[in-house]
């Protein structure tokens, strides 16, 4: 029951996500055709006349009633049409199924590593509490992860490809390669992948090193924790079985909210590393104008960030049993 | 024979304010098989001095003086060596389940965890140990129990976990600290012939401030007040010939003896002033103790206490 409830309510956040997707571009002044039509303020050079533009308007279905685009909208989604891409001059989904995988990889890998190391350095930065080891990190982390993505990236294709040649300049593979095996072509995408995931990492691990440090502080008072202790058990274990999993009840949550956070880095990286994903492609549907394309990028996106929200709900539950019987 | 003997015993805290002297030249020692009623207000030191013996305080905390346990002074002991002490041979039982079990862990590994460490069981026999465990604190159906968490069971359940957990390694000293309270009438009388039940052959320092619990299970009694003992007797003597101000005030404020309060408030334990600590609160107060801190006095057949009406010295 409390399942059916949750998914119901998942179906209807998508329902209104694509609603505003819909109606968001159309509350701009204008319509998709103005510029063409040269409207003096666009500076553009094609001049269309009437009778064109009724046409063009029929063909892209906007002479129709608004809610009657907005059901056909919703009918191609729901079949899978997201439209054609003017300057790519391909439908959107096949676009967007080709750079999802890099962006999933870039992502999944960076938020697997931030993750990981961000949680594990803040326990441990917490459970040595103004110690040493915990001033050290607690300064390097906040000081590294002040960059900015698009900075850092920079600086990173200074030093490793252009100075240290360690690290390919560009993209998600290396072009016109023919790959000897699966596992050479693995290498390949690895090595490109190196320097936009060394990039989101630094720019991210602060946020979670900072939130798993304060939620291990609160732990770390709690009573559960000294009768860990009165029983004889070693800190370290104290530290895995008895605080780890209280102090990440907050922080899933909280991750999943930052995933938001991170599509905007990631469209810098891709950007500045030149990779294929969806926030590259983001930035260039920006450029063009390309407004199916636009709405079909931010689909996923908010598809992803939504998804990440739902794996934090079913995380959370598996973490704490007080969840699971009410 | 003594099994734990603490001998001028200090716990002070560092604080912004100045220094908490939480214990202070606290004397006392329990014999094997013995169960010592340690009684007090809040905020007199008990729960302090329980955490002491088990070491359990933060690491900036000043302790001084000897804590010997089985002629082995547990002060000089290293971490490593604390860690066999605990939960082996001096089991705690903390105050309020409810928050000294953690939530997201199954009650059974929760008892297992101990075991395993200490006895080296593995998994599967671990888990009959704690079965057993949870039989003899008297939960029903301890199969089913064991793998359920602690928000599943009642209040009074979760205290016969902890008190489970602390009898799992068959331990020869129980410190147990207000296990009573929170509790309704009922329940808690049940909890006190449990305890009763399982410390037969054991020993057993009650900290509380259930003055009926402690005469139900101790042999003797000791009165803390303000971070200092006061008072220590047989349990019969503490009830029917109390010689400290300060408990015969506590014993009035029972509900079935008058439920009459003692004025005032227990002192700050920051600088604390000379003379007697109880001094500003006591009827019997005479100009004398205001100048001069009362030392313990045996008033013969091993009743001490601390108050200059009673010092011929």
């Amino acid at each position: 029951m409390h399942q059916i409830t949750k998914i119901t309510g998942y179906i209807a956040i998508i329902l209104i996500v694509l609603s505003f997707n819909f109606f968001l571009p159309r509350l701009m002044p204008g319509d998709p055709l103005s510029f063409l039509t040269g409207d003096p303020s666009m500076d553009m050079p094609i001049v269309l006349d009437e009778e064109t533009r009724a046409k063009l308007l029929v063909y892209y279905g906007l002479d129709k009633p608004l809610l009657q685009q907005f059901a056909d909208y919703m009918h191609n989604i729901l079949h899978g049409d997201l439209g054609w891409s003017i300057y790519f001059n391909a439908p959107v989904s096949e676009i967007l199924i080709g750079r999802l995988k890099w962006t999933l990889l870039l992502l999944g890998t960076a938020t697997a590593l931030y993750m990981t190391f961000g949680i594990l350095l803040g326990a441990i930065s917490a459970w040595n509490r103004g110690k040493k080891r915990d001033v050290g990190l607690l300064v390097s982390l906040l000081s590294i992860g002040s960059f900015p993505p698009f900075f850092l990236g920079m600086l990173l294709i200074i030093l490793f490809c252009v100075n240290l040649q360690l690290f390919p300049l560009f993209g998600a593979k290396t072009p016109f390669m023919r790959y000897s095996s699966p596992l050479d072509e693995a290498t390949d995408i690895l090595y490109h992948l190196v320097l936009p995931v060394t990039t989101l990492v630094i720019c991210y691990i602060g946020d979670v090193y900072l939130l798993m440090r304060n939620s291990m502080l609160n732990v770390i008072g709690e009573d559960y924790i000294v009768t860990a202790r009165a029983k004889g058990l070693s800190e370290w274990y104290i530290l895995r079985k008895h605080a780890m999993k209280n102090a990440l009840l907050p922080i899933t949550t909280m991750i999943a909210l930052r995933v938001g956070f991170m599509i905007s880095g990631m469209i810098f990286v891709e950007t500045v590393f030149a990779y294929p994903g969806v926030g590259r492609l983001l930035f260039d549907a920006v450029t063009y104008r390309d407004y199916p394309l636009l709405q079909g990028a931010f689909l996923v996106i908010t598809l992803v960030i939504i998804a990440a929200n739902f794996v934090a709900d079913i995380i959370y539950v598996r973490l704490d049993p007080r969840l699971q019987h009410n | 024979m003594s099994i734990l003997r603490i001998t001028n015993l200090k716990t002070w805290f560092p604080t912004r304010d100045g220094i908490v002297k939480a214990v202070n030249a606290v004397d006392l020692e329990m014999k094997e098989t013995e169960r010592f009623g340690l009684i007090g207000e809040t905020g007199s030191g008990k729960t302090i001095l329980g955490m002491t013996i088990m070491r359990l305080l933060q690491p900036d905390t000043r302790v001084e003086g000897e804590i010997v346990y089985k002629g082995h002074d547990l002060l000089k002991l290293s971490e490593e060596e604390m860690r066999k002490i605990r939960g082996k041979e001096i089991a705690m039982i903390l105050q309020n389940p409810t928050t000294s079990l953690n939530p997201v862990l199954k009650v059974g590994n929760q008892i297992a965890e101990a075991i395993r460490l200490h006895q080296g069981l593995d998994k599967r026999a671990a888990k009959e140990k704690v079965v057993e465990m949870l039989e003899a604190v008297k939960i029903p159906s301890p199969e089913k129990r064991v793998n359920e968490y602690p928000h599943e069971f009642s209040g009074g359940m979760r205290e016969r976990v902890m008190i489970a957990m602390a009898l799992a390694c068959n331990p020869t000293l129980i410190i147990a600290d207000e296990p009573t309270t929170g509790l309704d009438v009922t329940i808690k009388m049940q909890i006190v012939r449990l305890m009763k039940e399982v410390t037969k052959q054991r020993s057993m320092l009650f900290i509380t401030h259930d003055l009926d619990a402690a005469a139900e299970i101790c042999d003797n009694i000791a009165v803390m007040y303000a971070g200092e003992l006061v008072e220590y007797a047989k349990t019969e003597a503490i009830f029917k010939n109390p010689m400290h101000p300060y408990t015969q005030g506590f014993l009035n404020s029972l509900p079935n003896r008058g439920l009459k309060p003692i004025r005032g408030m227990s002192p700050s334990l920051i600088g604390i002033p000379n003379g007697c600590r109880f001094y500003p609160r006591c009827d019997c107060a005479e100009e004398n103790c205001k100048i001069n801190h009362p030392e313990m006095v045996e008033l013969g057949n091993g009743h001490l206490v601390r108050c200059l009406l009673h010092d011929r010295s």
